[in-house]
């Protein structure tokens, strides 16, 4: 195995088991058509966002899809990582800002030195420099800025192509479009940015296709939880001990019903 | 293929029975972190062999370690959340069976090669419910590293894996939203029939 296909096979790991990375971008992944009973209290739009869910898997399968598929096969691996590195940089600003924002000054330092050394020694951002000598780069964003400030998320919606969000979400996009770079230099320029991450985000929806049983679902919760663990920063741990032991009380150890229990039941009947 | 491999399983059963129960009793009064360390030494082996092995070849090396680690009948009745109440004992014994099947099969199909990979323990807390986190991350060459974290409940003599959090989504919550919401609107049959066709697209793919 060579280093790129080593590298390849990096990326491609780290896609499998983290594909939430670029889930708040695109779910353009559809699902079969499901029957909804009572919506979810933090999905109350849950057959609004179905419906959404299916319009932008039709998009990414007749549109999205086939351009990206075409854009990795005509551009060689090394034109793929420059023109992510090169966005990735722009990125930069929005993530100083709401360093600021955040009151992050420590991490804002760093983030500055970040985007100040690949704009200059990385060639306008093309080569990721700075991850050489160690600065990883941040994820911050406005929506989370707003949720340090104390905005609610409030429910989840599926947005037209653009995918998961929140309502909080909605004006944090805004805001991160107006602030960043890409955004003021012409249409092209955002399409090629589109069409590459797109590109970048295939082995997410890969893995969501493998593993979810219903992929509107899976993304709703992952997208959920990923956003809420970045917002805190990771010290958000209220889904992690999931223990139904107190609603298993009446049950034997192992949680099973036995026919005695059943038995039980059938001989209580009824004031 | 799969199905044929678990005919073939079916003959080994009693020697794997037996090997479970020897290798339980090895986990016996290990601590939290000897459990979670030893589970991801054997998926790195694994992933080093991955493309020798095959699929059958990663399952197989994944059953017993997988079975040793995690308390997967718990996980089966904690991701249908209430529904298990509903569900007879037949359906209880299924669904436990189709579980432990998936989560093998999860393992097999995803750790399926390396390319330098390795885990590193961090830190270890207990949680208020009486069970401990173990904090680590898994670093990949050229990437950023992933946190994983194992959230482990105290099983019999042994302590046992029941969650795993990957860079902070929890797998048990995001399976507990997915299983409950198909069985109350689809319901068991459905269940069990999308599970079912997992496993096999994991063995095929």
């Amino acid at each position: 195995m060579n280093k790129q296909q080593q590298c390849n096979g990096a990326n491609d790991k780290i896609k499998l088991v983290t594909p939430l990375l670029l889930l708040s971008i695109l779910s353009l992944y559809g699902c079969a058509t499901i029957k909804t009973a009572q919506p979810q209290k933090e999905d109350p739009y849950e057959n609004f966002n179905r419906s959404m869910f299916k319009f932008n898997n039709n998009v990414d399968g007749y549109v999205a899809k086939p351009i990206s598929d075409g854009y990795k096969y005509v551009t060689p691996q090394f034109l793929q990582t420059g023109v992510y590195n090169f966005y990735n940089n722009l990125k930069n600003v929005n993530i100083v800002i709401n360093d600021a924002l955040q009151a992050k000054f420590s991490q804002g330092a760093q983030d500055t030195g970040r985007l100040a050394l690949n704009s200059t020694l990385g060639l306008a951002g093309i080569f990721d420099v700075a991850k050489s000598v160690g600065w990883e780069q941040n994820d911050e964003d406005f929506d989370q800025t707003l949720a340090v400030w104390g905005v609610p998320a409030g429910s989840y919606l599926v947005l037209p192509v653009m995918g998961p969000s929140t309502f909080r979400g909605i004006p944090g996009a805004a805001f991160d479009t107006a602030t960043n770079p890409s955004t003021y230099v012409g249409t092209a320029v955002n399409i090629v940015s589109m069409i590459n991450t797109r590109a970048n985000a295939e082995g997410s929806l890969k893995f969501i296709n493998e593993a979810a049983l219903d992929p509107y679902v899976f993304t709703r919760e992952s997208f959920l939880q990923w956003r809420n663990n970045l917002a805190t920063d990771g010290k958000s741990q209220s889904s992690y001990d999931l223990d139904l032991d107190d609603e298993f009380e009446s049950l034997p150890a192992d949680g099973k019903k036995k026919p005695a229990d059943q038995t039980a039941i059938q001989i209580n009947p009824v004031k | 293929m799969f199905f044929k491999y678990f005919k073939a399983g079916a003959i080994a059963s009693t020697l794997l029975f037996n090997t479970v129960i020897v290798s339980a009793q090895e986990n016996t009064n290990a601590t939290a972190k000897q459990v979670v360390e030893k589970f991801q030494a054997d998926l790195i082996s694994v992933m080093k062999n991955g493309k020798q092995l095959g699929y059958a070849g990663r399952y197989s090396n994944l059953q017993e370690a997988v079975i040793n680690s995690h308390d997967l009948p718990k996980i089966a009745r904690v991701i249908v959340g209430k529904e298990w109440e509903k569900l007879s004992e037949d359906q209880q014994n299924k669904l436990e069976d189709l579980i432990i099947r998936l989560s093998i099969a999860s393992y097999a199909h995803n750790f399926k090669d390396y390319a330098g990979e390795s885990f590193t323990y961090d830190s270890e807390e207990e949680t208020t419910r009486g069970g401990i986190l173990v904090h680590s991350h898994l670093n990949i060459p050229d990437d950023k590293p992933v946190k994983f974290d194992y959230m482990l409940k105290e099983t019999g003599a042994s302590w046992r894996i029941i969650n795993i959090i990957a860079n902070g989504v929890s797998d048990l919550a995001l399976k507990r939203s997915e299983y409950t919401s198909i069985l109350q609107n689809e319901g068991f049959d459905s269940l069990v029939s999308k599970i079912d066709g997992k496993i096999s697209d994991y063995s095929k793919l």
